[in-house]
């Protein structure tokens, strides 16, 4: 696509000393640099403004203690693995549930019409409901404990998985099922050859969701009905009025989303496309070998 | 009368990379045109044809040399139809012809109606652009190209995108109301033949922007592509494009 | 048997096979709302009980009450307004941060990362954000939407300004039409398919991030009385509302935001839109 700005002028950024500035702030990294430094200012005024707000420092700070067990002020000392490992552990299994029931949900919604519309409706229905309220109906369901994030997780995200993975059904084309069908290919290969890795991307899409989703849910369940986890101690400071370790603990909270997410996430879901890309670097490799021979 | 005078037009593009030469695409054109006239520019590509055509219309601008127009002082009044129909998709087909024009909605909207008419898509003017075929497109195009009364009428392949019966019948509509409206035309082509059908002076450019020859033409009006003297007139053009070929090497790419 | 005969018994065979798959179609449908609120009803009487889980008639008797005292309308309406005043923001803001990424390639530069980042950031964040900065309050919930609608709105506009036709610019140009003029009539009718995207897409996002603002912290609207349903222990209530208020955003999402679309975009012909 042509680059340049869609009313046919090109700006171009002056050859003196200040462009060469300007380029190091607009290459990738610069900006991306100038991207963490402005918000940094932002929250910092915003904190002078706001009484109630705490600034950058006071709030990293906060986060230092309480990950390495220092003294925030009296009887009360820095806690953190002890109840990020157990959010971890609700949050694995009710993940684990929400892909195995939404694949399975999706993997029938997606290949016969008759489901589709019989559970179209639920489903819509079930993916609008926002977490919070999971968060609400699971605390009264089984009170404070583990079951409840548990099941918010699931509840919250197995929606995301079953519309991914029906998605990914439909994606298969009528063909390739009647080509299979021509060469008298029996299910099971079908199911192995056809079927899954057509799947697999979307499912990881899916999965993809249901982790960003299902950690909020967690978030919130914890807050309402856990005694222990990282819903719970957030809830701990903001109902003693501490903010910097209210928004200390979202802070975490968000850092592990994101660094997952860039981290692990992005590349397992190169790795299950791999079967596309594979397909366009081999035909270029087929060419340049018949050319050299 | 108005009158369009190129003087040594030159224009050169800069290179792309270090190792290229910059490209000269328009190389000392002088010429006049005056009146009730159709020129047609033709050449192979690279001949700088519509570059000239740019340059004309005010969207490029010459390395060097003026393009002056002569009319009571005033800057001409320009109609442009392109290769492609340029319409906006999202307005009907008489907003498009209003889009271009500067007088008040009614007048405006009575001299769209007028052209569309003269197209044969009167009917339509209410229409979306995305309901018509390109060929009705394309004679909106040249509705509205009409529409704006203009001094200069400047065309840009406009039949090269559709097809032979299309475009046969355009060329023949096009004689029609380039009679009825007596209008200055620069017209710019591949095919001789074409250039041959519309025009009633033809001028020959070779690939590095150059005049090569200028040719009045004046067969009767209205000309048919089936024409006997049409076609004879072509072959001999396309003769001259042969000796072309033969003086300058670089005519052969391209 | 002559050909028309033949012909005529196959098309009514044809239009029987369509009238039957439709059937079918739509009785699926139903026979899913149907045991929906049976399984609902199953679970609610003789499994759960029905202070875990009321039963649907309860639960339609509640909304009907609640619908009936005014109160719906009275919540709904601040919940809306919050939305739509989150939204005016995000296009107010986001706008022009589109059409400076869009036309310039140092600004394109400068707002990507920020853009991007802030478009990622968790809802529950802006939800804390606004909670923290404002507390109890009325605005709370609007610049929540406001953050979490202005990245899709400036990367809608973004794309919508980068895929304007540069040969209608230039037409446009050749007929010598003004700077204003060509904004009216070539860039914006270009921009709006995408900004309505962008619309689309966060109105979703947006009115859950309102919703758990609400809850958190406001004093008026559905969040609110779902807060207060919660803390009065009431199943019946909590999910009432929730039905209420999901049943209204999807209509509006499916019907008003639809037709809308079509209106807006009737010069585009038919086309393809898919849901889910």
């Amino acid at each position: 696509m042509n680059k340049s700005s869609a009313l046919g002028r090109n700006l171009a950024l002056p050859p003196n000393g200040v462009g060469r500035l300007q380029k190091l702030f607009s290459s990738n990294w610069g900006a991306r640099l100038s991207a963490y430094i402005a918000f940094l200012i932002i929250w910092q005024l915003v904190a002078l403004i706001v009484p109630r707000a705490p600034g950058p420092v006071p709030v990293f700070t906060f986060i230092w203690i309480e990950i390495s067990g220092g003294s925030h002020g009296g009887v009360l000392r820095g806690q953190f693995l002890q109840h990020f490992i157990v959010t971890l552990q609700r949050f694995s299994l009710g993940l684990v549930m929400a892909v195995v029931s939404g694949a399975l949900l999706g993997i029938l919604i997606g290949s016969l019409p008759f489901f589709r519309a019989l559970l179209n409706d639920t489903l819509l229905v079930f993916l609008a409901l926002p977490a919070i309220i999971w968060a609400f109906l699971t605390t009264m369901w089984f009170g404070i404990g583990p079951r409840a994030p548990i099941v918010t997780t699931l509840l919250t995200a197995a929606p995301f998985v079953a519309v991914n993975v029906a998605q990914g059904v439909r994606a298969i084309t009528p063909d390739l099922h009647r080509m299979s069908a021509a060469f008298g290919v029996p299910l099971s290969k079908r199911l192995r050859h056809l079927i899954l890795p057509a799947v697999t991307g979307y499912l990881f899409a899916g999965i993809r969701f249901a982790i960003i989703i299902g950690w909020n849910g967690v978030l919130l369940s914890e807050w309402f009905g856990a005694a222990e986890g990282v819903g719970w101690r957030t809830r701990f400071w903001y109902d003693a009025n501490r903010y910097r370790g209210f928004v200390g603990w979202v802070v975490i909270f968000i850092i592990f989303i994101v660094l997952l997410d860039r981290l692990a996430l992005t590349p397992i879901q190169q790795y299950a496309f791999r079967w596309r890309d594979a397909q366009a670097q081999s035909s270029e490799t087929t060419k340049s070998s018949m050319a050299s021979s | 009368m108005a009158l369009l005078r190129f003087e040594n037009v030159t224009k050169v593009f800069p290179a792309l990379t270090k190792n290229d030469k910059p490209i000269r695409a328009i190389d000392a054109v002088s010429f006049e045109m005056e009146g009730h006239v159709f020129v047609t520019l033709v050449g192979p590509s690279g001949c700088g044809k519509s570059t000239l055509l740019n340059i004309t219309s005010g969207v490029d601008s010459p390395t060097s040399g003026q393009v002056s127009f002569a009319q009571n002082g005033a800057a001409p009044r320009i109609g442009y139809v392109f290769q492609d129909p340029r319409l906006l998709p999202w307005r009907s087909v008489l907003d498009n012809l209003l889009y271009v024009s500067d007088e008040d909605k009614a007048t405006a909207s009575q001299k769209a109606q007028t052209y569309l008419d003269m197209v044969g898509l009167g009917s339509f003017a209410n229409l979306y652009p995305g309901q018509l075929s390109g060929g009705m497109q394309q004679r909106v195009g040249i509705a509205r190209a009409f529409s704006v009364d203009p001094d200069l009428l400047l065309m840009d392949e406009p039949f090269s995108h559709l097809d032979a019966i299309t475009a046969e019948g355009l060329r023949e509509q096009l004689q029609d109301i380039w009679n009825e409206t007596r209008k200055m035309v620069l017209f710019v082509t591949h095919d001789v033949r074409e250039a041959v059908e519309l025009s009633n002076r033809v001028i020959m450019m070779a690939p590095g922007g150059r005049i090569f020859a200028d040719i009045e033409i004046d067969l009767p009006y209205p000309r048919r592509a089936s024409d006997r003297a049409v076609a004879v007139l072509q072959a001999e053009i396309l003769g001259r494009f042969d000796e072309m070929r033969a003086e300058i090497p670089s005519a052969k790419t391209g | 048997m002559t050909h028309m005969d033949l012909a005529e018994r196959q098309a009514r065979q044809v239009e029987w096979i369509v009238l039957i798959k439709r059937g079918q179609h739509f009785g699926a449908i139903l026979l899913g709302w149907v045991s929906f609120i049976g399984i609902w009803f199953l679970l609610s009487r003789f499994v759960v009980g029905p202070i875990l889980l009321p039963d649907p008639i309860t639960i339609g008797i509640k909304m009907g009450d609640i619908i009936s005292s005014g109160a719906f309308v009275r919540h709904f309406s601040s919940s809306i307004l919050k939305v739509f005043t989150g939204f005016g923001i995000a296009v107010l803001i986001g706008t022009p941060i589109g059409y400076f990424m869009g036309r310039t390639r140092y600004w394109k530069a400068f707002f990507h990362d920020p853009v991007m980042v802030a478009g990622s950031v968790p809802g529950i964040t802006y939800a804390v954000m606004a909670l923290v900065i404002f507390g109890i309050s009325l605005e709370g919930p609007i610049l929540a939407v406001a953050l979490i609608s202005m990245p899709y709105v400036a990367i809608n506009v973004a794309e919508g300004i980068e895929g304007v036709d540069r040969k209608l610019i230039e037409m446009s140009r050749v007929y010598r039409r003004t700077e204003r003029h060509i904004l009216r009539h070539v860039l914006i009718p270009s921009i709006m398919p995408f900004a309505f995207a962008g619309v689309r897409l966060s109105f979703a996002l947006a009115w859950k991030v309102e919703q758990l603002t609400e809850v958190f912290g406001s004093s008026g609207g559905v969040g609110f009385m779902i807060r207060k349903e919660f803390q009065d222990f009431s199943v019946t209530g909590v999910l009432a509302w929730v039905l209420l208020f999901i049943g209204f955003m999807l209509l509006i999402e499916r019907f008003v935001l639809v037709e809308l679309e079509r209106y807006l975009f009737r010069w585009r012909g038919p086309q393809e839109s898919e849901l889910a």
